[in-house]
């Protein structure tokens, strides 16, 4: 109903209430506009928020002082190298004038800002590029800086981690910042070849010659949601090829989905995950290890003493044992309530992080991989993903890998042996993915490539068929120095289906297959194909995963003592050997 | 002095607001969601603006929008009713970087009572009774056997991050202790993993009193008296009245002066209100102190002759209180019942929808607060409260009457009400004798 003009309005009039004076307005600073929602935001607000819209959680870039007390522990930074001699090799005409204009503007002496930090009380060499300078640009300096860091870093023997927010190679230096590049690139080289940890952190915008050198370089390459992220940009591409880019083109996301990043962390969760993989990557000697002290440090004895109790009460409970057929285990194997690898991970070891991708093409969802710690132990962890709902199973493919799983997974062995830490497998799949475009991408070469480069890995590997171990897809991430099977888990050439319609035309007569194949792990451990059989509570769901865990950490913990103590020479021979029987 | 005034709400309230301006020459600017384009408020105002999308935090409590909107239109202070911003600090500390008044507490009296703690400890400091309890957690049954002795039996056992009664457990005697708190500890070990418990007295079967006070700048503070609002159904008001048959002269002048040394103790500038919860033996105990303009309001306005809306502009503007303790009547008896949009034979689910036909009483000594109007549509949105029934009489026997037959002429077509649910209430004995407690709708007509 439309009352509105109905109604008599407020007589203006003078008020029974004292004259005052009040002028309201909003002071300068209080409010800020958001350059992505257009919202009227409070300064104080996006602040809180590091740097974020509160409405439209949009990211702002971040000054590098701001970045350091964001990221690191208070008033803990050592700056490194500030003021070095400015350059001008093209002579370029109103440079030098810049550059005193911005150092003035932003108080900064260049693009770079680099030093000593501390994070959660452990110590890092750290760069942050600053955007408002010059588009975090890289010029002479800024190479130099990077250079010098890093070097210092490589000596002192600190982990580095940079932050990159950049433009490219800045046009005013010409070919001179075209050779930051390279000279970037070669002193990270030796600081990985020493065995260091490197890290990047990928803001809005990184692109141009600072992608293809320093930011793509990284052990573990984070990245900020929604950061455009790329070598040429997409101007400069969609005027190219005529075409239109697609929506996420070169963002984060879109880096992720593509195997080139790592993980995408949100600015709130920045400092604690870099804490965690520095804490993962904390230099351990080899054989410090197994002492005793540090086992107590760790209180391994303590949980071990528990887990043995809980390991013998299941164990009697065991002991009216029913025969199964093969058939029957292969059923059991497949079952929908079955734990699957990342129930073994979670289960078996803490402060996991994930990492993906492969760095050439894909992320490979039926592969899951990352560093973990056991009883304080860095670990390397690979398990094949098969999921546990159906949406879930189609996200991971049904656990059947593509090669882009197989190279993450060769990567994060490859990033293992660096930094010495032993690789726990996890095998569950019914074989390699069967499709065009992993046959495109060379499903052979990859597994191929796997076996190849496994055998000779200078770390101890370990690895557990939990369900289905079908073919090669399994093979490809099992050649171990010990390979240990559930109770219930098979192992095969081929699905007892596939051996039925090869031999006999018929796949319904795979139940008759599976008892010929000699697939199940009693039949293997007679075969000496694997070494080990975990006993299971039948039938073994994810509910009653409990006991197992507590006999897996027994003997996994017994399995590291042993190959901890071996040299990498006699971890690769060993394997070689172990095979070399077959 | 103040002018134009913003009322950053909606509904009843912000109809209140309105007429208090109106009545003062004041202007008024009314701000809505999308969902109150046609509300009351906004066709009654001289001025009205839409600050945002239907769902609250969009609108409503959109701060930045508001203060937008009350720069746009040149008001020169916000009313922000009840609910919504009406006690929120950092809204407060906005209008005043902006000059604007806000009218209310100060934020920096939001701040020191919305920190509970803090504001427990400033009521003990001051001599205000609160209830007995732990300072620090408790972790062992030793430890909380001698605390319990220390605060008196009955006492609660409440697990820091329990919820839904989960790790919640009495004990009246030392007796009973030891399995009480066993208990409650391994049932929020088992559902929040964190055995930390805390202690307190159990206030048995009590009465949730409330008492009004008017403070202005200079430090002048008066009461003018007591609300009794025990009859609550899952802690929320149902009925209201003013004054309280259970409390005596003697008592009404040592908790009013209490209420009085509360509101001294933080500074208190604005109307506002002290809650006791009071037991069997007359010991009261601080609860809480809300700055806002209170749904309940009426009532003390009924029985005292004020308006608190009136009064809290002008304290808002800087003017001293005219009034002092000795000038406070508190003439006959007044009960206001809140009639909601929801079906009590449905669980008390909110019904919203378009009001088909409405009838209201009226007649000497009935009060109806309200937004709706025949032909209006209840937003699914907001709080179901559409209206507020008030009756005053010469005593609580004729205001039971009055309230009675009210109630049953209330007619509205369209959605459900709690109206008959209320009428049930009003006649039943118990109520009518003046011994509800705050259990008593939890306990009886579920």
């Amino acid at each position: 109903m439309e009352w509105k003009k109905l109604f008599k309005k407020t007589r203006r009039a003078h008020s029974e209430l004292d004259e005052r004076h009040s002028h309201p307005e909003v002071p300068k600073g209080l409010l800020k506009r958001c350059n992505a929602c257009k919202a009227a935001i409070l300064t104080e607000d996006v602040k809180k928020d590091y740097y974020t819209c509160p409405k439209c959680h949009n990211y702002f870039r971040v000054h590098a002082y701001r970045r350091i007390e964001m990221i690191g522990d208070k008033n803990n930074f050592e700056e490194w190298d500030r003021s070095l001699p400015e350059i001008n090799p093209l002579h370029f005409k109103g440079y030098n004038e810049k550059l005193i204009y911005l150092k003035n503007e932003t108080k900064l002496d260049e693009a770079v800002l680099t030093g000593r930090i501390r994070i959660e009380e452990q110590e890092a060499a750290v760069g942050v590029c600053d955007g408002r300078f010059m588009m975090g640009s890289m010029g002479q300096v800024v190479g130099e800086k990077i250079t010098r860091a890093v070097e210092r870093a490589t000596k002192e023997k600190l982990p580095m981690i940079l932050f990159v927010c950049s433009g490219g190679a800045r046009m005013q230096e010409g070919i001179v910042s075209l050779m930051q590049m390279a000279k970037t690139a070669a002193a990270l080289k030796r600081h990985s070849d020493a065995g260091l940890l490197y890290i990047t952190v990928l803001t809005d915008p990184t692109t141009g010659g600072v992608t293809a050198s320093f930011a793509m370089l990284g052990d573990i390459i984070l990245a900020e949601p929604g950061a455009l992220i790329g070598f040429a940009g997409p101007r400069v591409i969609e005027q190219t090829i005529g075409e239109k880019l697609p929506k996420g083109f070169q963002r984060s996301e879109f880096l992720l989905e593509h195997g080139f990043i790592d993980r995408i962390v949100e600015r709130g969760e920045q400092r604690q995950i870099l804490s965690q993989i520095l804490k993962l990557h904390k230099y351990v000697e080899k054989t410090a290890l197994n002492s005793e002290s540090f086992r107590m440090a760790y209180g391994l004895s303590k949980v071990f003493g528990n887990a043995e109790e809980t390991k013998n009460a299941y164990i009697k409970g065991k002991q009216q044992e029913k025969y199964l057929s093969a058939w029957e285990r292969v059923l059991l194997s497949r079952r929908k309530d079955r734990p699957i690898g990342t129930d073994y991970i979670q289960g078996l070891f803490t402060e996991f992080i994930e990492l993906h991708g492969d760095r050439y093409c894909k992320e490979d969802r039926a592969i899951v991989g990352g560093v973990a710690s056991f009883h304080g132990i860095p670990i390397t962890v690979i398990a094949q993903e098969k999921g546990k709902t159906t949406r879930e199973n189609m996200k991971r493919n049904f656990g059947m890998p593509s090669p882009d799983g197989y190279r993450k997974a060769l990567r994060l062995m490859k990033q293992a042996e660096k930094f010495g830490r032993p690789v726990i497998c996890f095998v569950d799949t019914p074989g390699a993915f069967c499709g065009i475009a992993a046959e495109m991408r060379g499903q052979g070469e990859a597994i191929a490539r796997n076996l190849y480069e496994m055998s000779a890995l200078k770390v101890p590997v370990l690895s557990l068929v939990i369900g289905e171990g079908g073919s090669g897809g399994a093979l490809g991430i099992a050649v171990a120095n010990e390979v240990w099977m559930m109770e219930n888990a098979v192992y095969s050439v081929l699905s007892p289906e596939g051996f039925a319609s090869i031999l006999w035309k018929d796949s319904k007569r795979a139940s008759e297959a599976a008892e010929v194949m000699k697939l199940t792990s009693r039949d293997l451990k007679k075969l000496d194909v694997i070494d080990q059989i975990i006993p299971e509570p039948e039938p073994l769901t994810r509910d009653g995963l409990y006991p197992v865990l507590c006999s897996l950490r027994v003997k996994i913990d017994a399995f590291l003592q042993k190959y901890q103590m071996m040299s990498g020479e006699q971890l690769s021979a060993h394997r070689y050997l172990r095979f070399r029987k077959m | 002095m103040i002018k134009k005034i913003l009322i950053a709400n909606r509904g009843e309230i912000a109809v209140r607001i309105i007429r208090a301006c109106r009545e003062m020459e004041i202007e008024t600017v009314a701000v809505y969601s999308e969902a109150d384009a046609k509300s009351l408020h906004t066709q009654l105002a001289d001025e009205a603006l839409c600050i945002g999308p239907s769902p609250s935090v969009q609108s409503y409590l959109n701060m930045q929008q508001i203060i937008s909107a009350t720069l746009i239109t040149g008001a020169d202070a916000i009313h922000p009713g009840f609910g919504f911003l009406s006690e929120n600090s950092r809204f407060a500390k906005l209008c005043e970087e902006c000059n604007i008044t806000f009218i209310g507490a100060n934020s920096e009296i939001l701040n020191k009572l919305g920190n509970k703690s803090e504001a427990r400890n400033t009521m003990l400091a001051a001599g205000v009774p609160v209830i007995p309890g732990t300072k620090d957690p408790v972790y062992d049954v030793h430890h909380g056997e001698k605390e319990a002795e220390r605060i008196g039996y009955p006492v609660m056992i409440k697990a820091a991050l329990g919820g839904g009664g989960k790790g919640m457990r009495t004990a009246f005697s030392a007796d009973e202790f030891a399995f009480a708190f066993q208990t409650a500890q391994k049932e929020s070990s088992m559902a929040f993993g964190d055995d930390t418990m805390y202690i307190e007295h159990l206030v048995e079967h009590p009465r949730h009193i409330e008492f009004q006070i008017l403070a202005d700048i200079k430090g002048n503070i008066v009461h003018l008296g007591e609300r009794d609002c025990s009859i609550q159904r899952n802690h929320q008001k149902v009925i209201e009245e003013a004054p309280c048959e259970a409390i005596s002269e003697k008592l009404r002048r040592r908790m009013g002066d209490t209420a009085i040394r509360a509101a001294k103790a933080v500074h208190y500038v604005s109307a506002g209100t002290i809650e006791f919860l009071l037991d069997k033996n007359d010991q009261f105990y601080f609860m809480e102190m809300n700055t806002r303009i209170q749904v309940e309001h009426p009532v003390t306005e009924m029985v005292t002759g004020m308006d608190l809306i009136k009064e809290q502009i002008k304290i808002a503007s800087g003017k001293v209180l005219s009034i002092s303790q000795k000038n406070i009547n508190i003439f006959g008896h007044a009960i206001e019942c809140r009639i909601n949009a929801e079906s009590p034979d449905k669980n008390f689910r909110p019904s919203p929808g378009t009001i088909r036909t409405l009838y209201l009483p009226g007649g000497c000594g009935i009060r109806m607060d309200t937004a709706i109007y025949s032909g209006y549509s209840v937003p699914p949105y907001y709080d179901s409260m559409i209206a507020k029934l008030i009756v005053h009489g010469q005593n609580r026997k004729e205001a039971i009457a009055k309230m009675i037959s009210a109630l049953g002429e209330v007619i509205v077509e369209g959605i459900d009400t709690n109206v008959d649910y209320l009428y049930q209430i009003l006649n039943e004995s118990d109520y009518q004798a003046g011994r509800a407690d705050i259990e008593y709708l939890n306990t009886h007509l579920q």
